[in-house]
């Protein structure tokens, strides 16, 4: 059988209030695309990404959203995500909006790139902590973070599953 | 696309080969109706294939740029003209446009070609 | 897929910009090449009327005889043969067949007859011939050219006898038949046109008169202001009469006559149609040159001709099919000092013009 390529796009939700990311689940996000696919690109958009276009992956706590569609037609969705201005969940509605940081082959090279992101965020961000204290805090949260925590995030899971192997 | 330019006398033989250079399309349309006595103006007839073009492709299909070179409003047939790359984006959608107004409507492409000139004849309606 | 969305079939435009004293000159063996012509149209600026030897030569196109239903086996009746062919050149092109769905037929003025057929005609008819160059993969169209003039196609030959047989009891081929002779008129056909219900189709010619035109500049072959296509785009803008004047902010169209421009106050476009031979499509071209040669006053000419969409042949025996349209014609834009301008256009299903 032949493998159906797909493209994974590691978008990043940013919303003024961060508490209410929480609102948001993937079943909403995958709405909020596909409604807004449909406006942009019309019945023919709307076609195209009904077909094994998901949400992968939302982690509610930091935002960040995986999404897969088929590798043809990745351009489609891509193009139609800066129109995103609000997710709506159970009456809700959340504005937020969608920021692409990386499109991959795999759900492994989205991960190791989001690794490396986070490294990079890390550093920028540690010069502007406003005294010892505080770095250190931060450095104790990040050693408190241990392999059994990660893999209830469910990372490790897609990662590992039948349909990422490399390209 | 590509020039081959072969010269034997300079400034005067000189021969050009255009391939796929046109820029653009042209296709001679018939807006068909079910009752016989409605009557659309140019702008609604652009404004029509506008929103076909717009359920079909969305927003960024409705921002496809084509003109409206000619129309006659008896007959309801007019000449588009688009560039060759939204070609298939604009007959497409004029081929899946059905309603105007909440009327039964069907646009028929009766000639498509890169050459304007070649609409000004039909031979198969000699 | 996206870009598949922006992909059109193939054409091709070829330019040659000559002089009619040019020891090179082809122009001559390129528009009597193209053997099928249904209108002919002439645009003259800063003119009221045609001049009248001009004008006797637009009126002087040959006329053609449509038969209706005609058996194709009648082509290679004996005397049809000996009177007609033999004698001179015959035009004959299949009337009102679409070649991209029913079977074509030409014969062309070398004694060539060409059939354009589906497969399964084709292999009824059991006479040998090439698959169509535009549709290999399907290979579901087909082509056979046999030359009357061959000595196995002589009366009573191998060949003609098979094609006889073929046409007369394999396939009963029949359809309605536009044919022209040449020098002969209708004389040499008239012991066909005798035996079936036809009629004479004398070419329509039209004229008007258009004012305030307007027109890129300078109009000299040697240097063309604008490039081919957008040169094509205003000469098609005129055929058409679509009006040029629009500003790039207009909403229903943006079309605009190349820069730089000047108006014309007044220009007579006439207009051919029929069956159009190409002796009598040069004949006009020469007469172009000698009212310059009178008089040297108006500055160019511009002449279309436009093919037949649905003939299997465009230029010489080249191949010719439909697709999209089926364009295959010629623009000429002659100057006052014998230089010219031709550009020959075809679409997808078509060889390069010679």
């Amino acid at each position: 059988m032949v493998r159906q390529k797909s493209r994974y796009l590691l978008c990043e939700l940013n919303v003024s209030d961060r508490s209410r990311l929480l609102l948001l689940d993937d079943r909403a996000v995958r709405e909020a695309v596909r409604a807004t696919v449909a406006r942009i690109h019309g019945d023919y958009g709307a076609a195209l990404c009904s077909l094994r276009f998901s949400v992968k992956y939302l982690n509610a706590h930091t935002g960040i959203v995986f999404l897969r569609c088929p590798k043809n037609c990745y351009r489609l969705i891509w193009s139609a995500l800066p129109f995103i201005t609000s997710v709506e969940n159970q009456g809700q509605k959340v504005p937020c909006f969608l920021n692409c940081l990386h499109v991959g082959g795999t759900i492994r090279t989205c991960q190791k790139f989001l690794i490396r992101y986070n490294t990079q965020q890390l550093h920028r961000m540690l010069p502007q902590c406003k005294s010892e204290e505080e770095k250190l805090q931060v450095r104790k949260a990040i050693l408190n973070c241990s392999l059994i925590k990660r893999n209830e995030g469910g990372f490790e899971d897609e990662a590992e599953s039948g349909e990422d192997d490399e390209e | 696309m590509r020039a081959v330019g072969g010269e034997q006398e300079p400034a005067a033989f000189e021969r050009t080969v255009l391939r796929n250079a046109s820029p653009y399309h042209y296709l001679k349309v018939y807006l068909q109706l079910e009752s016989a006595t409605t009557r659309l103006c140019a702008v609604e007839l652009k404004q029509l294939i506008v929103s076909g073009l717009s359920s079909l492709f969305g927003e960024v299909g409705a921002a496809l740029p084509f003109d409206l070179l000619k129309y006659d409003e008896e007959a309801l047939t007019g000449i588009l003209r688009v560039h060759s790359r939204g070609l298939v984006k604009l007959w497409s959608s004029l081929t899946l446009l059905g309603s105007y107004q909440n009327e039964a409507c069907a646009f028929r492409v009766l000639q498509v070609s890169p050459f304007l000139l070649a609409l000004s004849g039909n031979s198969r309606d000699l | 897929n996206m870009e598949n969305l922006q992909q059109t079939s193939r054409n091709l435009l070829v330019c040659d910009q000559s002089s009619l004293r040019h020891r090179k000159c082809r122009l001559s063996q390129q528009v009597q090449q193209h053997h099928f012509n249904h209108q002919v149209s002439l645009l003259l600026p800063e003119c009221g009327s045609a001049p009248p030897p001009l004008d006797a030569a637009l009126r002087s196109f040959s006329s053609s005889y449509l038969l209706r239903k005609l058996p194709l086996h009648e082509l290679l009746d004996t005397h049809f043969l000996q009177d007609a062919v033999y004698q001179g050149s015959v035009y004959g092109l299949s009337y009102r067949s679409r070649i991209d769905e029913d079977t074509c037929v030409a014969l062309l003025p070398s004694g060539q007859l060409v059939l354009s057929l589906d497969k399964d005609v084709y292999e009824r008819l059991g006479v040998e011939g090439k698959p169509s160059r535009f549709n290999q993969r399907a290979n579901s169209r087909y082509v056979v050219t046999v030359n009357l003039t061959d000595s196995s196609m002589a009366p009573g030959g191998r060949g003609y006898q098979r094609l006889l047989t073929g046409l007369k009891s394999r396939v009963q081929l029949q359809t309605d038949f536009l044919l022209s002779h040449h020098p002969g008129g209708g004389e040499a056909l008239k012991a066909l046109l005798s035996r079936y219900d036809w009629t004479e189709h004398r070419p329509q010619v039209s004229s008007r008169l258009l004012t305030n035109l307007p027109c890129p500049t300078p109009l000299t072959s040697d240097l063309p202001s604008c490039d081919p296509h957008s040169f094509l785009e205003w000469l098609g803008a005129v055929e058409a009469e679509v009006s040029c004047d629009n500003e790039s902010t207009s909403f229903l169209s943006t079309l605009v006559c190349p820069e730089p421009r000047a108006v014309l106050s007044r220009a007579l476009r006439v207009r051919v149609s029929g069956l159009l031979l190409p002796q009598d499509v040069y004949r006009l071209i020469e007469e172009l040159r000698r009212c310059w040669d009178g008089r040297g006053t108006a500055s160019w000419a511009a002449l279309t001709v436009q093919g037949f969409a649905d003939s299997p042949v465009s230029w010489g025996s080249r191949e010719h099919g439909f697709l999209k349209g089926g364009e295959n014609f010629y623009s000429l834009l002659l100057c006052s000092d014998h230089s010219y301008w031709l550009c020959m256009g075809t679409g997808a299903h078509d060889g390069c013009p010679p």
